[in-house]
């Protein structure tokens, strides 16, 4: 099977030639295969989110290759790169990043109306993807009116409802409470199990990451380790999870 | 220390602070511009007849230095939205608030000072410009016009020195007061609205009632005399805020509801303007109005201008041109000429008496205008004169009739009306009146100048008198040429400050946007859609009190209609200028908003 995400040497060099350079990511590879659930891993400034920008075309690399459902989005530009990401990709960001103007409604829909889907269809696939994330209570009420659990499952149906090749999430616990946090994780878990949805978690949280299937560690630009769950029970996995940073991080 | 942060500050916002820098001095500039002829008490007393001009444009001066007061405060809030942070940082910090609050006046008063001074020199290029643009179009003498008046600079620099050491200490107190950590975390949240359909309705129909009144009120100008004007105005400004407030708000609601808002980014367009419009009810609705003063002062300016050759038309005098002895240049003139009616009268002059052919006046009769009550634009009728009437002893009016068409040193003469071979037989060298009516006097007016100044170089003191339309077509034009170029004037500084205004108040919002199209654009929103959508909120924006404001100029026109003959003549012609200089404000506010809101390709 071909892998949903897969990538090839990829470096990112900031900063212009003959000025102070900065490499951030050194050659990094990896493949995500559809239906698996990716933890990448590591401290402030090892590069994980300049891999996760690549990741989401929101940035390009300096060399390597990037394909993502068989598309080289490194090729993209443009309105290319637009659309590429409106139809391949779901995000879920730490600080949710709904719109506050609209209604949980609307900005679950607003995907599928920059993809120019009826009404009618826009309504129904709302309403679908927010049963299956059971917020189908507070689909009209503002971000303000709602907490930060719930406006983290609104923001994960936006990301899914018009059902990506792959979801990514950039912490997507962080500003949440512990029992918020887990709900979601529980979430994308069951997302993943049932559904086949193929996600990939940038996190430094050893708890979220315990979720995953198999973690790659990222520490200056490289990806230096990496974890399979196997059969392992997920408290297993999120104590060796924590000897891996243990040891990893010195 | 806390100086040199506060520079390096600017520094980094170097494009939003020209953006601030540029939008005062161009207010300045218009306040300038404005003053310049205001405080020239020279320039309109020897400009107009009108004993009000002057208290005209000292009501103007009000008016626009209230637009400035408001105009300071917006940009003065655009300047905050881009410091707060910055202050609240430094008080996180531990910098002592005396201190910022002194950085905060200081800063204020420096970019006020420099915008102002900068200004001035921009508005006396302005002033020289528009100045001479209007002569030139109006075919105008303006007497007295100065570009450069010293006492309209330091009205100026004093006005904005203390509107900026008060914006200064506005923004001093809101920073202090305010708890350092809701600086750190301001344009977060907007208002969220409250969906009440029936208190809207209420509203809108109060709203549109008032307008409708203020709109009747101004129509009923001859029912209600000067008691129409304060009614207008109270129920006007009521009706356009309550429209505003919730007609508008209303309709969005309902929008957003359908089909349409699920297409695109419209869903997201009609909250942003949900949203905008409840914040900018004030703003749009002291638009509306004002947009309705300014494009009225064209108009009526305009309508000044175009009623001249109207009046002209309805002046009581039959010939367009009345020529003493044609040459072969006057004649060719005249073959050019769109002819409705000709005549050639011969005659001869002896002893005091001057002979005209019979004959002549009958198959040609002298035209009259039949005598007119009241102003009106029903067609002018002409009554015949033949040579019986001329000739009659009771009645002397066709006589005087062919008089006022002689020259001025002939009019004291006998005049006869002989047979064609008694005329003959006069050895007297043989003189020609020569009569034009025209079909169009405006189309015509180059031809009819030509053959009117080449008979003035002849017959100097033709200018003196009333015998052709041309004549008093020149009177006309100096006494209402100098209120057109206020007309102008006056349009022009308000719409200008008027459309900063709103520019602004659009601008200040831009940087909390931000936010919001940047994370349209992670989700996949191509850049001309986000381009798209700024374009039609900012079109919007800009549209809803521009359209308000051409309705209250097209029923505020009843107003004129008992001084002039016809306010609507030609109205689309202030309308266009005022829709361009609309629209190029439009434009640079979206180049502007999206520079400011989209991230750089």
């Amino acid at each position: 099977m071909t892998a949903i995400v897969d990538i090839k040497n990829v470096t990112k060099i900031y900063g212009k030639k003959g000025e102070k350079q900065f490499q951030a990511l050194k050659g990094i590879n990896f493949d995500v295969a559809p239906g698996e659930f990716v933890g990448i891993m590591g401290a402030s400034g090892s590069g994980k989110t300049t891999l996760l920008n690549i990741l989401s075309t929101l940035d390009q690399p300096t060399a390597g290759q990037v394909t993502i459902n068989n598309q080289e989005v490194t090729q993209l530009k443009g309105d290319q790169l637009a659309d590429f990401r409106a139809n391949e990709i779901g995000f879920i960001f730490q600080d949710f990043n709904l719109l506050e103007n609209l209604t949980a409604r609307e900005n679950i829909g607003l995907p599928l109306a920059l993809q120019n889907v009826n009404a009618k269809k826009i309504d129904q696939l709302v309403q679908t993807i927010a049963q299956r994330l059971s917020i189908t209570e507070i689909l009209d009420n503002y971000p303000t009116e709602i907490s930060g659990g719930q406006k983290q499952r609104v923001a994960a149906a936006r990301a899914l409802v018009h059902e990506p090749a792959i979801l990514f999430g950039d912490e997507p616990t962080g500003a949440l409470d512990s029992k918020s946090a887990r709900d979601l994780l529980e979430t994308m878990d069951d997302l993943n199990k049932n559904d086949q949805v193929s996600i990939l978690l940038v996190t430094h949280d050893p708890f979220s990451a315990s979720y995953c299937q198999r973690i790659l560690f990222i520490k200056d630009g490289v990806i230096g380790q990496s974890l399979e769950r196997g059969q392992k029970s997920r408290p297993d996995f999120y104590q060796e999870i924590l000897t891996t940073l243990g040891t990893f991080e010195q | 220390m806390l100086r040199k942060l506060a520079l390096t500050g600017i520094k980094s916002r170097l494009k939003d602070y020209i953006v601030l820098f540029s939008g005062l001095t161009i207010a300045s500039a218009i306040f300038y511009m404005f003053e310049a002829l205001a405080t020239n008490k020279n320039f309109i007393e020897h400009n107009t007849t009108v004993g009000s001009a002057l208290i005209i444009f000292q009501f103007g001066s009000v008016l626009l230095a209230i637009i400035t007061l408001v105009y300071i405060l917006y940009a003065n809030s655009f300047l905050m939205t881009m410091r707060q942070k910055d202050y609240a940082t430094y008080m996180m910090l531990g910098a002592k608030s005396r201190k910022i609050g002194e950085l905060i006046v200081s800063e204020t008063i420096v970019i006020g000072t420099l915008a102002t001074l900068i200004g001035i020199v921009v508005g006396t290029a302005l002033t020289y410009g528009v100045g001479m643009l209007l002569v030139a179009r109006i075919d105008a003498t303006v007497h007295s016009f100065q570009p450069f008046y010293l006492p309209a600079a330091i009205i100026t620099l004093i006005f904005f020195l203390i509107l900026f050491i008060f914006a200064g200490l506005v923004n001093r107190h809101q920073l202090l007061k305010k708890p350092i950590l809701s600086l750190l975390h301001v344009d977060d949240t907007p208002t969220q609205i409250k969906y009440r359909p029936v208190v809207w309705l209420i509203e809108a129909i109060i709203g549109v009632a008032l307008l409708g009144v203020g709109y009747w009120a101004m129509a009923s100008l001859t029912k209600l005399n000067i008691l129409a004007i304060p009614i207008a105005l109270v129920t006007i400004v009521a009706g356009s805020f309550l429209v505003f407030n919730a007609l508008t708000i209303w309709v969005l609601a309902i929008l957003q509801k359908s089909k349409l808002a699920k297409k695109g980014l419209n869903g997201f367009t009609m909250a942003q303007l949900k949203f905008r419009v409840h914040d900018y009810t004030r703003l749009l609705s002291m638009v509306s109005i004002l947009f309705a003063l300014a494009l009225g002062a064209i108009t009526v300016g305009m309508g000044y201008y175009n009623q001249i050759p109207l009046m002209t038309e309805h002046s009581g005098i039959a010939y367009d041109t009345v020529v003493h002895d044609p040459n072969q240049k006057e004649l060719r003139e005249i073959r050019a000429m769109d002819v409705s009616q000709q005549a050639n009268y011969a005659y001869k002059t002896a002893n005091k008496t001057i002979y005209f052919v019979k004959n002549d006046f009958d198959k040609k009769p002298l035209l009259r205008v039949k005598q007119q009550h009241n102003m009106s634009l029903a067609a002018v009728e002409y009554e015949k004169i033949t040579s019986d009437q001329i000739m009659s002893k009771t009645d002397k009016s066709g006589l005087q009739t062919l008089q006022e068409l002689l020259l001025a040193n002939q009019r004291n003469d006998q005049v006869q009306l002989v047979s064609q071979s008694q005329f003959d037989q006069l050895a007297q060298p043989a003189h020609h009146l020569h009569t034009v009516q025209v079909k169009n006097f405006r189309t015509d007016l180059p031809r009819i100048k030509a053959v009117y100044n080449s008979q003035v170089a002849k017959h100097p003191e033709i200018k003196e008198d009333f015998s052709n339309k041309y004549g008093f077509y020149q009177v006309l034009k100096a006494t209402f040429s100098g209120l057109e170029f206020m007309g102008f004037f006056l349009g022009i500084a308000f719409l200008a400050m008027l459309a900063s205004c709103l520019m602004f108040k659009i601008l200040s919002g831009a940087s909390s946007d931000r936010i919001r199209y940047r994370m349209l654009d992670k989700i996949g929103t191509r850049q001309s859609m986000l381009r798209g959508a700024i374009n039609k909120e900012v079109g919007i924006l800009f549209l809803l009190p521009g359209v308000l404001g051409v309705i209250h100029v097209l029923f505020g026109l009843q107003l004129f209609k008992v001084l002039m003959v016809d306010p609507y003549y030609q109205i689309w012609i202030p309308f266009a200028i005022f829709i361009v200089l609309y629209a190029v404000y439009y434009v640079i506010t979206t180049k502007l908003y999206q520079s400011i809101v989209l991230k750089k390709e």
